[in-house]
């Protein structure tokens, strides 16, 4: 019986999958037997669109069309998160199977906490990721940094910190720092990012710390939870998976690559953080930038944070409708409402049509109130600061004392056990 | 839950509204449309959008589409079947036609609809009734713009890509709001600025865009000629023109010398202080690479060609024509302005800007159009507004296809009172608007979601349009009705069986485009004409080395300062403008349909000086009325120092807004009408 905390080599038995699979096909293979023993009703996975650099959201409810989705892109900079929330009815009453990067698994939970997914009805399998390129910018390295054309390119991947590319007549691999110091490589979230191994899900699937004769041909499961450990022990009760306990080696070795992206991660917040000055200095700068805004509301609609049907953004008395400069109070509003729960997916940086970096400034302050509050997002089911707040309660509160400081029980930490 | 709840498709296809071209993923479930999602493949726009494009697809399924043909009778619109529907239309065109001759018929196309709807749109009219009598909305936004630029550089389109200014050293922007009108272009130029390329804006109106400046240059409205050739004075005075960009590439500069000569000191019309002028002139000559981009601040009046070619007058005097970084680029408006033009929606030319006036050009398409060796006719057919003009008299029939004419043309009432005059009115569209009630027969299109086909942006980009989800009732799609009326008359050369083979076969007659195959555009990067051949790359920077005109020069030309048709007085001592703004488009049939949208700007307003409204005692967002010469709009009234005063700044894009009060009067060369001038005055309203 597996159970949670186990840390395995898993690879496929399946010939279909072995034909497809990459690194031991353990995920293409959880995901075959979920359908098959209707654990899920359907798997949103991600499949190729026009080309490599298309990164398209899927729905699979037949198995077989499971060959599509495997392999990973790096160019897939979705958050799967909202689009079940958006597309799929927050999985309310359908039970759905999602592959996940971190930040997928943080928005997860976040929406959850928020009611507008059924965590209960998710089963996550995670898998490592060290990064996503933005599919335009991974292009144009291609072109400018690898002098390849970018059509004839077949495969990427990132490996040993190097983005590495196979195109027609060969391959080329260059490290990723050096892509970053030209102003390429990974989206400026995903350096900052510390959501490596994604712990929160069911399962946390990758290659990091396959040694040995597994090498290349076996999947590090690491289990998560419950869920997580039935669906591994059915599918290797069908025969479709086999298993064998990780190499204590390897383990090391996982354990060595993980930190290693954290110092990264450390970095290269440092580095943005810093820039971003402090105090007044920091206000300004964000003034400065948002001014640009002009009102798309679309750093809102892919937020996994925001789901509020009437938006306070566009409630007339806060933000006057209809204006170019956008009022500074819409972004203030957007800060006070998510940044103690952000979890640095850097969507509403990569969509916003004027430049503005908000996953920077949003995940700037969210680090400043984790320090503050202690909560930490995306990892759990703990609800944030604010949300200990009872709306009613509150206004009862304000109107027997007089007084008109909102929330100030909430925002006092020592009170905050009471609640 | 149903099995259309674990459906989920993206179709990736091209927003529907501005010039831009932005690629953007509908979602649906089933045949219907759920949201829509980032592109971030498409090299156009990465998947950001606009608050109009994020939206789109909420306009597409909402109450009130047209879902079968309907058929004027006693007053009274009457649903009925296609059959009726087209026979009688087919019988009443043709009856008319044999009555008045080709010049009896008026047909009108928009530039929202795709290409193939725009090339079947003109075949039928050129084929049917042999006329040259179609037009498309291009009139009036960048007719002049074709005008223009054809006769500076021999080609009426942008020179380069949007992307290219940043590769340039210096952007001016003349006449473009393009944060608000052509937003993922404003971005461009916000990473432009981000890079460290300088941009002055050149406008009236410290408009969002003018925000984003390093330098603003206020001006008096409608006076380019003049401050482009005051910059051209110093240029040359000081010696920083391209001397010998000048002689290897250009004819005219002697031609211009001497007009700019006499605009020494222009201040006293154009308003701005002659140091400016000066340091601008110097800023923009020693550029190395420096692009304008323009848009219809400069088209939109009676000098509209001659300020398109005073921006073609200031590239040709200083080299910034024909690479990387430069160019003289018109933001086209509609998101198939550029292609509706490209079909031949065109009274004066077939697809490809092929001259109907030339013989080799009919005879080549009589034949490809089985059609009468020397029927099609080679005069020069009526534009637009005045095809609106000859209602009546000479024309007795017209067809708007996806046009409300009575809200976009300028002065409603003579629009209204002029379309009352016509025996017999067509409106295919996807909504009723305003106009329909004019038609005798009204007829179900569908739109960008449901149907394949192409937009060609306003980069000379042609993007692919897919299909998501079925259209409502019996609509059907555009191309598809044009091909029905055209077989109901026996007419060859229609039997196409989709959007390809309409395409297919406007390639066969179009020399330009006869190498952007569907194939070649599958994917976002897509192909820019021309592309003459299935091997050709396609060409994203006109004029490399040798200019499109026949002899292969660029012409510069000496043109005087002509003052707007009308200019404010006593009576009328207002100046007003109009615009775009980010939350509409257009006559908002679609946009006003989302509620976002709507929410942010429900109502028609204008933008007055602090000091002017102070004088007349008006307050922040009262309403109050705005009249000119030919009618009068209720706006509220927004109060701001981003005009100077006496100008006034009214969006275009409400019902009895700001096309109650402009003129008509026309650009000569091109045919626009003087939609960005007119005097005005304003009254408080007073209560009941």
């Amino acid at each position: 019986m597996t159970k949670k905390g186990d840390m395995l080599y898993a690879w496929t038995n399946d010939a279909e999958i072995q034909k497809k699979a990459e690194l031991g096909g353990a995920v293409t293979t959880l995901w075959k037997y979920a359908l098959e023993s209707m654990t899920v009703d359907a798997v949103l996975a991600v499949t190729k669109g026009v080309d490599l650099y298309d990164a398209v959201p899927v729905i699979i409810t037949d198995p077989k069309d499971l060959a599509k989705t495997a392999g990973s892109l790096h160019c897939g900079t979705l958050l799967m998160a909202k689009l079940v929330k958006k597309f799929l009815d927050g999985a309310h009453d359908k039970k759905i199977g999602v592959t996940v990067k971190g930040c997928d698994a943080m928005a997860f939970y976040e929406l959850a906490k928020r009611k507008q997914i059924s965590l209960d009805n998710i089963v996550m399998i995670g898998v490592n990721c060290g990064g996503s390129v933005s599919p335009v910018t991974a292009r144009k390295m291609i072109k400018e940094k690898y002098e390849v054309d970018p059509e004839k390119v077949h495969k990427e991947e990132i490996d040993k910190g190097q983005f590495i590319i196979e195109y027609e007549g060969g391959h080329k691999g260059i490290s990723v720092d050096e892509l970053e110091e030209a102003g390429f490589g990974r989206r400026s979230n995903c350096r900052r990012c510390k959501m490596k191994i994604p712990r929160q899900a069911d399962l946390a699937c990758g290659n990091w710390g396959v040694i040995g004769p597994r090498a290349g041909k076996a999947t590090f499961v690491e289990v998560c939870s419950e869920k997580g450990a039935a669906l591994v022990d059915g599918a290797v009760r069908m025969g479709m998976m086999a298993t064998e306990p990780a190499n204590a080696k390897g383990l090391e070795i996982r354990g060595k690559v993980e930190s290693a992206m954290f110092k990264l991660g450390d970095k290269w917040r440092r580095h943005d953080f810093e820039a971003l000055g402090e105090g007044k200095e920091r206000l300004k700068k964000i003034m400065s930038e948002t001014a640009r805004c002009i009102k798309c509301y679309q750093c809102i609609d892919v937020c996994p944070i925001c789901y509020c049907v009437d938006c306070t953004t566009k409630n007339p008395a806060y933000v006057a409708p209809g204006h170019l400069p956008v009022p500074f109070m819409f972004h203030l509003i957007r800060y006070a409402h998510i940044a103690d729960s952000c979890v640095n997916c850097g969507q509403c940086e990569e969509v916003c049509a004027a430049e503005i970096p908000n996953a920077l400034f949003m995940h700037a302050q969210q680090v400043e109130l984790e320090k503050m509050f202690g909560h930490v997002p995306g990892v759990n089911m703990e609800l944030p600061l604010m949300a200990y707040v009872e709306e009613k309660e509150e206004r009862l509160r304000l109107h027997n004392t007089g007084s008109d400081m909102i929330y100030e029980n909430v925002f006092n930490p020592f009170n905050r056990k009471e609640h | 839950m149903s099995d259309e709840d674990l459906q989920l498709k993206y179709t990736p296809t091209t927003c529907p509204y501005c010039g831009v071209g932005c690629g953007l993923n509908l979602v649906s479930r089933g045949n219907t449309l759920v949201g829509v999602e980032p592109y971030k493949r498409s090299p156009i726009n990465e998947g950001k959008l606009c608050p109009k494009g994020a939206t789109c697809w909420e306009t597409v399924q909402k109450p009130g589409r047209l879902t079968r043909p309907l058929i004027k009778k006693n007053g009274k619109f009457e649903e009925a079947t296609w059959d009726e529907a087209l026979d009688l239309i087919v019988s009443k065109f043709t009856e008319i036609s044999k009555k008045g001759g080709p010049r009896a018929l008026g047909f009108q196309t928009s530039c929202r609809t795709v290409n193939e709807d725009c090339y079947a749109f003109q075949k039928w009219a050129r084929c049917g009734f042999l006329t040259n009598n179609v037009d498309n909305c291009a009139r009036i936004c960048h007719g002049p713009s074709v005008a223009g630029l054809s006769l500076s550089f021999g080609s009426g389109a942008a020179t380069n890509p949007f992307e290219d200014v940043l590769n340039s050293d210096l952007i001016v922007m003349w006449g473009s709001n393009a944060v608000e009108a052509h937003p993922l272009v404003g971005r461009r130029v916000m990473q432009a600025k981000k890079k460290g390329i300088p941009v002055i804006v050149v406008d009236p109106r410290r408009s969002p865009t003018a925000r984003l400046a390093d330098k603003w240059i206020q001006f008096n409205p409608s006076t380019h000629i003049a401050l482009a050739n005051n910059m051209m004075y110093y240029i040359i005075k000081e010696g920083l023109e391209d001397k010998e960009y000048i002689r290897e590439r250009t004819k005219g500069f002697d031609d211009l010398k001497k007009v700019v000569e006499k605009y020494a000191d222009a201040t006293n019309i154009h308003g701005v202080p002659q140091e400016t002028v000066q340091e601008f002139a110097r800023q923009y000559a020693n550029a190395k690479n420096a692009v304008i981009i323009y848009c219809l601040g400069i088209t939109e009046l009676t000098t509209g060609t001659d300020n398109v070619r005073s921006m073609g007058n200031l590239a040709l005097l200083t080299g910034n024509v024909g690479r990387p970084g430069v160019g003289v680029n018109p933001l086209r408006g509609q998101n198939n302005v550029q292609g509706a033009c490209d079909m031949g929606a065109y009274p004066n030319v077939f697809s490809g800007y092929q001259a109907v006036a030339v013989s080799e050009n009919r005879a080549k398409m009589e034949k490809l159009w089985f059609l009468k060796e020397g029927s099609l006719p080679d005069w020069y057919g009526v534009t637009l507004t005045e095809q609106i003009n000859q209602a009546g008299d000479p024309i007795k029939a017209m067809y708007f296809l996806g046009l409300n004419p009575t809200v976009s043309y300028p002065d409603s009432n003579h629009v209204r009172a002029q379309l009352q005059k016509l025996d017999f009115c067509v409106m295919q569209d996807i909504y009723w608007n305003e106009s329909c009630e004019f038609a005798d027969v009204v007829l179900p299109g569908t739109c960008f979601a449901e149907k394949d086909g192409t937009f060609t942006s306003g980069e000379r980009r042609v993007n692919r349009v897919r299909k998501a989800v079925d259209g409502p009732g019996e609509s059907k799609y555009d191309w598809e009705i044009i091909a029905l009326l055209a077989k109901k008359m026996g007419l060859k050369g229609f039997d196409w069986k989709s959007a390809k083979d309409v395409w297919d076969d406007m390639r066969a007659c179009t020399p330009g485009l006869f190498g952007v195959t569907y194939e070649k555009i599958e994917k976002p990067e897509a192909i820019h004409w021309p592309c003459p051949t299935i091997e050709h790359p396609g060409t994203p920077i006109l004029h490399i080395g040798k200019f499109s005109a026949a002899d292969g020069k660029g012409t510069m030309f000496g043109l005087e300062y002509r003052p707007p048709a009308e200019v404010a007085d006593a009576e009328y001592p207002f100046t007003l403008m109009t615009g775009r703004i980010i939350f509409h488009y257009h006559t908002r049939t679609q946009t006003d349909r989302s509620q976002t949208l709507h929410n942010d700007v429900p109502e028609n307003y204008v933008q007055m000086n602090t000091q002017d409204a102070k004088e007349l005692g008006i307050k922040p967002y009262e309403k109050i009325k705005v009249i000119s010469r030919r009618g009068e709009s209720i706006a509220i009234a927004r109060v701001t120092d981003d005009l100077a005063p006496k100008v006034m700044y009214m969006p275009m894009h409400f019902y009895k807004g700001a096309n109650q009060l402009t003129n008509t009067a026309l650009d000569p060369l091109s045919k626009m009408p003087e939609l960005k001038h007119c005097a005005v005055k304003v009254e408080k309203i007073t209560e009941a």
